[in-house]
């Protein structure tokens, strides 16, 4: 019995994870770029989520679309105006790039906020959710849940909108795609600012959940890379796969090994996927 | 006089320091088919590349219907009604042959024409239809074709340029090509064409330029440098290309 609790828990915490992970995968899939500021737009996302808590009492569900909208633009302005300068230089160049941008950012971050972990108290929590044996404590479930349907959202509007089909062709072909009449660059920007909104709004939704801090910028992205070596790179689907996957890895490394030892767990798999199936697990590179 | 379709003048254009088009001059009129031969390496792709706005002009003037698009976007240069087949296809393998398709109207925003044209291709191309469902990486190649062609008439353009039509195919394929390229070119579409077949190309076309070494170094009806004694012996004496 108590392995439906482990595999409850695992699934709650896999369909955050791929909220974390899904934009940090759309970037790298459709741009070839590492961003290495997903980490810390997610804590943004967090922050903003944090102060519409505590100044306005705006409920983090809520406040996710905010963080989110405000992550886009943010996200939209660092690709139009740097990252599209280098975007067709090596990979290493963006990686140095968002590296750069990425401490700058952070101390940013460390100056405003300080390193102080905080919290946000929800002064009406949902308590918890019984199904059977398994506890589920409901804030996180529904936090899971609207992750899920932010997730789903994106997948919607690449698949079906006019510039999702953009982002795909881009993808797959960018010159291609400028002959189609693509503004390749503000497609660019798009992406990076539909990465960055999934990112502000899972860190808004994980607010709830974790403390913030700067300092849990690294882990998020850690988590980030790890879901999309398992799910595979750049499609929404790869990302979900991942995120249960790693969810469900630190969920039962924890109870069988010893919650200290998950993540050593997640990154052990992590190595050996590598060797074996570095195409991730679902195995191609999906498209959406 | 109505101002040519599309007016090259004077271009020069290359890659970083090295330069592919001297000089390069050259116009296609209303509804004409146009093409343009020369030896691997001459600089056709180059040309059309350059017209499209993908490779950046140094000098010399692109016009099209008279106005001066020189420095335009490749997007510019679709809005203006000129459509690139390019080289190799390009198809966006992993999509449908219908998204595929109408990737090719992503700026048009009169859905019940782009509905009409889609079945326009179809009508040109059946085997598209039969296929529309699949990925374009699934084809074969010259299903690849119609389906690059396809999507360039999907912008409906007044000048659809095709970078080799038919490299590779069989000749069974070659024919239902140019076919489709001629009832198209039949509805008013100007065509420019590069075909590593000469003697398919002059017999395409109503007029030919010669490209060598990025220069154009000859120019005329198509029939009359058919029977030109130098085209024969540069182009069509052995496999000559
Ligand atoms: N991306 C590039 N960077 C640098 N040089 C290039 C590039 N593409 C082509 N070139 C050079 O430009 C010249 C013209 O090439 P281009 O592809 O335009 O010729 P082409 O006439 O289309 O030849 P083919 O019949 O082989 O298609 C060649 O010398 C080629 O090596
Ligand atoms: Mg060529």
């Amino acid at each position: 019995m108590i392995y439906l609790q482990v595999l409850a828990n695992g699934l709650v915490l896999g369909g955050l994870y791929a909220a974390i992970a899904v934009g940090f995968s759309l970037v790298w899939g459709v741009l070839n770029v590492i961003n290495l500021l997903h980490g810390s737009f997610i804590v943004l996302g967090s922050y903003v989520a944090f102060f519409a808590y505590a100044y306005f009492g705006i409920h983090p569900f809520l406040s996710a679309g905010i963080a989110g909208a405000a992550l886009f633009a943010l996200g939209y302005v660092v690709q139009a105006g740097l990252v599209n300068r280098v975007i067709a230089a090596p990979v290493l160049i963006t990686l140095i790039l968002t590296f750069g941008l990425d401490l700058i950012l952070n101390n940013a971050m460390l100056l405003a906020f300080s390193a102080d972990y905080r919290k946000v108290n929800l002064a009406h929590p949902l308590g918890s959710l019984e199904l059977g044996p398994i506890f589920l404590p409901g804030d996180r479930v529904a936090a899971m849940v609207l992750a899920f349907l932010l997730t789903a959202l994106l997948y919607r509007v690449l698949r079906d909108s006019r510039i999702g089909r953009a982002i795909i062709a881009v993808r797959m072909d960018r010159e291609a795609a400028a002959l189609m009449g693509v503004d390749v660059k503000r497609i660019n920007a798009i992406t990076f600012g539909l990465g960055a909104f999934m990112a502000g709004a899972a860190g808004a939704l994980l607010s709830i959940i974790y403390p913030i801090s700067p300092l849990n910028s690294s882990l998020f992205l850690g988590k980030a890379f790890v879901v999309c070596v398992l799910g595979g790179l750049g499609s929404v689907p790869g990302a979900m796969v991942g995120g249960v996957a790693l969810g469900l890895i630190e969920s039962f490394g924890a109870y069988w090994l010893g919650p200290e030892h998950a993540i050593t767990l997640s990154f052990s798999i992590l190595l050996v996927l590598l060797f074996v199936r570095p195409s991730g697990i679902l195995g191609k590179r999906g498209y959406e | 006089m109505d101002a040519p379709k599309l007016s090259v003048t004077q271009l020069q254009a290359g890659y970083g320091d090295v330069q592919v088009l001297w000089d390069v001059t050259l116009d296609v009129k209303p509804g004409e088919m146009v093409c343009i031969v020369g030896s691997n390496g001459a600089g056709k792709t180059t040309l059309m590349r350059a017209i499209s706005a993908l490779v950046p002009v140094s000098a010399g003037r692109i016009a099209v219907d008279g106005a001066d698009l020189t420095g335009a976007t490749p997007a510019r240069m679709v809005a203006a009604g000129v459509a690139h087949v390019p080289e190799g296809r390009r198809l966006f393998g992993a999509m449908s042959v219908r998204d595929n398709l109408l990737m090719g109207a992503y700026l048009r925003p009169d859905k019940a024409g782009i509905a009409e044209d889609l079945e326009k291709v179809y009508a040109l191309f059946p085997r598209l239809a039969e296929r529309q469902k699949q990925d374009a990486g699934t084809l074969s190649g010259g299903e690849q074709q119609m389906c690059a062609v396809g999507r360039g008439l999907m912008a409906r353009p007044s000048l659809l340029m095709i970078d080799e039509l038919s490299l590779g195919l069989a000749p069974r394929m070659v024919d239902l090509l140019a076919d489709g390229l001629r009832r198209v070119n039949a509805e008013g579409v100007a065509v420019l064409l590069v075909e590593q077949d000469v003697m398919n190309a002059l017999e395409l076309a109503d007029r030919a330029f010669v490209l060598d070494r990025g220069r154009v170094t000859l120019s005329g009806p198509a029939a009359a440098l058919a029977d030109d004694p130098a085209i024969r012996e540069a182009y069509m004496g052995g496999l000559a290309g």
